[in-house]
């Protein structure tokens, strides 16, 4: 359910076609070209154009391999299409990439990235023409401007050399298949397809050194014809077309001096995961935590290899403290102070542990924890706060017992125990249990001892995780659906001035929605301006920027910002020329 | 409330009236008598001395005339009738302990005593179960004396409510005072006390909190573009 609903979110009317390849790529795995026109019943054109758009925008990536079977002296090489599923999936992220650039960069910047985004790749020639295209009026943009704002986000990681368009994969050995217990077979075929996704990744992702490479082209001089059969050849404001050249290239050929750039969306991710477990710590400490934990960030992230990691490089309290009075909010901070926070960082439950002196982020914990916080939240909103209780109980229970092991009749006993133990109604604890089984949010095992029959309960993380997630798809892809429907509707939204007095009026009242930090109390708020301003949100009329466990809202925006789940509603008016 | 005073034992009876007893009630009182604090069921009376229904039942009357037998609530099982000897208090398996009155659950007292113990957890910043019994009994807050296995039970629900965190010691900074390994407790939220878990970014939106998940496809009776959460939650 979960791939398929992506493909839906992502795409719209125009792209049934592209919407059809990739849905048979995604159900089928990798497949070559022919065996592609044949399920999808498309005509060999329609698959070739569609796989030139999808590889474009990095929904796709060719690659070669070997043709097995045969007498034939000479192996035949073939090459072979694989969606990239998380870069499907990363099209519906694309403003929440933006306001980490306009964050961080200036206009020009977010400019050149928004361009990325919405052409998939483009070249240093490209991007200028793009900038000039849409500034008619005034000065127009010199090279320089641009490639110096280029080499910014190439330098902080946020662009990247495109990767090579069809890399040559050697068949895999048997130390490449990765060890993992789940034995259904259905479980072995995801992992074997996670396999080669990784494989055909390593393979076509340029040598580090090239891939965040400042060397521009030499070109502006009209090589870009040479490029035509490496990427389709595009005009600016015309991103669809393509030219009907043949997908299947020597990639050997292509040592043209032309660069392809595009949006890392590797470190958008990492940004994004960084910016969140700031703010776990943050809600769980103070702004000093924060602050530090930022600057260790900050000071390891060139050396994480890989976006999931599970704890970050150890740092010394001397280099923390050097990154900390780099930031503008740690200016102030003293050394002691910085050790303070870093014994409260570590103290239990840790987010940071320590060893001989050094410090290293926990990522998973601090992770974990913010994922049980996520379940646990649609357990006590959609149950009820004794089932929450009953949750928690049961997933600590499973911490404490070994998850792979099902539990004892001794454990069982222990969980009756427990029961009692809570101050819980037992006729409502059975009630609630049942609704929490049903709805796939525990496990049910049945005991047969004797003549007694024990029913066993628990959390399987592993499998509740994935039921979540299939939920959360399911959530987006509603949500999607739904602003497809309002806008078709074509109801009329309040004008953006009427909200903003809304807002202003609500801020009378309320006087603190400002930084979560500060805020002593939760305050009530007036519920009446909130439908209208999703409304707007919605209508694409206005952008939803996040701040730190606020939303703000603002005016304007280029591209159609796809819907965002909406964090706690507290408002900040902002002015309507922002 | 006299449950707040305690459970005591009452004192026997010196002046017997179980002198004038049939056999029958004698048979019947001597058993309910032998079960001492558990009490007994009828059922398992009417078993355990082969008597007829009728005359178990009239002498039950008797009995309880005579203020040698009361009835009690069994927690576990509230339909059936439960008789108790007049000398004995039900036990805790029976009453369901400190937290039950009249079969039901005190959720006030309850509520009034996990405000109480977050309040001292807070106030102490990092606490141990000996340090939060001796921080309510000092504070005189309470007028009823309260076992620290009580405390205990209080102080694990309010784990589970996510009002405070289980952390062990490891000696340093906060739990300086506290020996490596101990159980202490910790407030997670540094805010007020007793508000809300934070609301996930799922359970914001209509989708999270739907019964109907399971039900809802896109082309269904329910479906998102027909869906009255979202309906509601755009009008206001």
């Amino acid at each position: 359910m979960s791939k398929t609903s992506v493909i839906r979110i992502t795409s719209s009317q125009e792209f049934n076609v592209k919407q059809k390849v990739c849905e048979c790529l995604l159900r089928k795995g990798p497949l070559p070209l022919h065996t592609i026109v044949r399920y999808t019943e498309l005509s060999q054109m329609q698959v070739k154009n569609s796989l030139l758009v999808l590889i474009q925008h990095n929904c796709v990536q060719a690659y070669r391999i070997d043709e097995t079977g045969g007498s034939q002296s000479a192996p035949k090489q073939s090459t072979q299409y694989l969606a990239l599923f998380d870069n499907i999936l990363h099209r519906v992220r694309f403003s929440k990439f933006l306001a980490i650039i306009s964050q961080e960069f200036d206009k020009l910047c977010v400019d050149i990235v928004e361009g990325l985004l919405q052409h998939g790749r483009l070249t240093l020639k490209q991007i200028v023409e793009r900038a000039n295209s849409s500034h008619k009026e005034g000065n127009s943009i010199g090279v320089d401007a641009v490639q110096e704002n280029l080499h910014k986000l190439v330098m902080a990681h946020y662009v990247e050399h495109c990767p090579a368009s069809e890399p040559f994969l050697a068949s895999p050995t048997e130390e490449d298949a990765p060890a993992r217990k789940r034995g259904a077979k259905s479980a072995k075929i995801v992992i074997e397809s996670e396999a080669i996704e990784q494989r055909v990744l390593a393979a076509a992702v340029p040598m580090e050194a090239r891939r965040f490479s400042l060397v521009m082209d030499s070109e502006l001089n009209d090589d870009g014809e040479k490029d035509q059969n490496k990427s389709p050849d595009k005009h600016v404001g015309d991103k669809r077309k393509l030219d009907a050249s043949e997908p299947d290239i020597d990639s050997e050929a292509a040592e043209n001096q032309v660069v392809l750039w595009r949006a890392n969306f590797e470190e958008f991710i990492r940004r994004l995961r960084h910016k969140d477990c700031i703010e776990n710590v943050r809600a769980r400490l103070d702004d000093g935590a924060a602050i530090v934990l930022s600057a260790m960030l900050e000071a390891s992230k060139t050396e994480e290899k890989k976006v999931k990691t599970a704890s970050s490089v150890p740092l010394s309290v001397n280099s923390i403290y050097e990154e900390v009075i780099k930031s503008e909010k740690g200016r102030n901070m003293t050394f002691d102070h910085v050790r303070a926070a870093l014994v409260q960082l570590s103290s239990p439950p840790p987010f940071v542990t320590v060893a001989d002196e050094s410090y290293s982020i926990d990522f998973k914990h601090i992770i974990e924890a913010a994922q049980s916080e996520e379940v646990e939240s649609i357990v006590l909103k959609r149950y009820g706060r004794d089932a929450y209780r009953i949750f928690r109980l049961l997933s600590k229970a499973s911490r404490l017992l070994e998850t792979d092991k099902v539990l004892s009749a001794f454990e069982t006993f222990k969980l009756k125990r427990y029961f009692r133990y809570y101050i819980f109604e037992k006729k409502e604890t059975i009630k609630i249990l049942y609704k929490l089984w049903q709805d796939d949010y525990l496990l049910m095992e049945k005991l047969v001892v004797g003549t007694a029959t024990f029913l066993l309960w628990k959390v399987n993380k592993l499998v509740l995780w994935e039921h979540v997630l299939d939920e959360l798809f399911h959530a987006a892809l509603n949500l999607s659906l739904r602003v497809a429907y309002e806008l078709e509707q074509q109801k009329e939204y309040p004008s953006f001035q009427d909200l903003i007095s809304a807002a202003q009026h609500h801020l009378e009242d309320f006087p603190l929605a400002q930084e979560s930090s500060t805020m002593q109390h939760p305050q009530p708020f007036n519920w009446k301006c909130i439908g209208p301003l999703r409304k707007l949100t919605l209508s694409n009329s206005i952008v939803m920027q996040q701040c730190p466990n606020e939303e703000t809202w603002g005016c304007g925006g280029h591209m159609p910002r796809p819907p965002e789940v909406f964090p706690r509603l507290v408002l900040q008016a902002r002015s309507s020329n922002h | 409330m006299s449950r707040l005073h305690g459970q005591k034992r009452k004192q026997t009876d010196s002046n017997s009236p179980a002198q004038s007893l049939t056999e029958h009630e004698r048979v019947l009182y001597n058993v309910i008598r032998s079960k001492q604090d558990m009490g007994i069921w009828t059922r398992d009376m009417k078993r355990e001395t082969n008597l007829p229904d009728n005359v178990v039942n009239k002498s039950l009357k008797v009995l309880q005339a005579k203020n040698l037998i009361k009835e009690v609530v069994n927690i576990q099982n509230k339909g059936r009738k439960h008789y108790m000897a007049m000398e004995f208090e039900p036990s805790k398996e029976i009453t369901g302990g400190a937290w039950y009155v009249d079969g039901n659950l005190d959720t006030e007292f309850i509520q009034i005593l996990k405000e109480q113990c977050t309040k001292q957890i807070y106030k102490l910043k990092v606490a141990t179960l000996e340090g939060v019994t001796d921080s309510i009994r000092r504070s005189g807050v309470l007028n009823v004396e309260l076992t620290k296995q009580q405390i205990e039970e209080i102080v694990k629900a309010l784990v589970l409510d996510d009002e405070i965190i289980e952390v062990k010691s490891n000696g340093m900074g906060e739990f300086a005072s506290i020996p490596v390994g101990k159980i202490c407790y910790k407030c997670i939220r540094k805010g007020s006390i007793g508000g809300e878990p934070k609301t996930g970014a799922m359970a914001s939106i209509p989708c999270g909190v739907c019964p109907r998940m399971r039900q809802c496809t896109p082309d269904g009776i329910i479906s998102p573009q027909t869906c009255v959460y979202y309906s509601k939650w755009l009008d206001f």
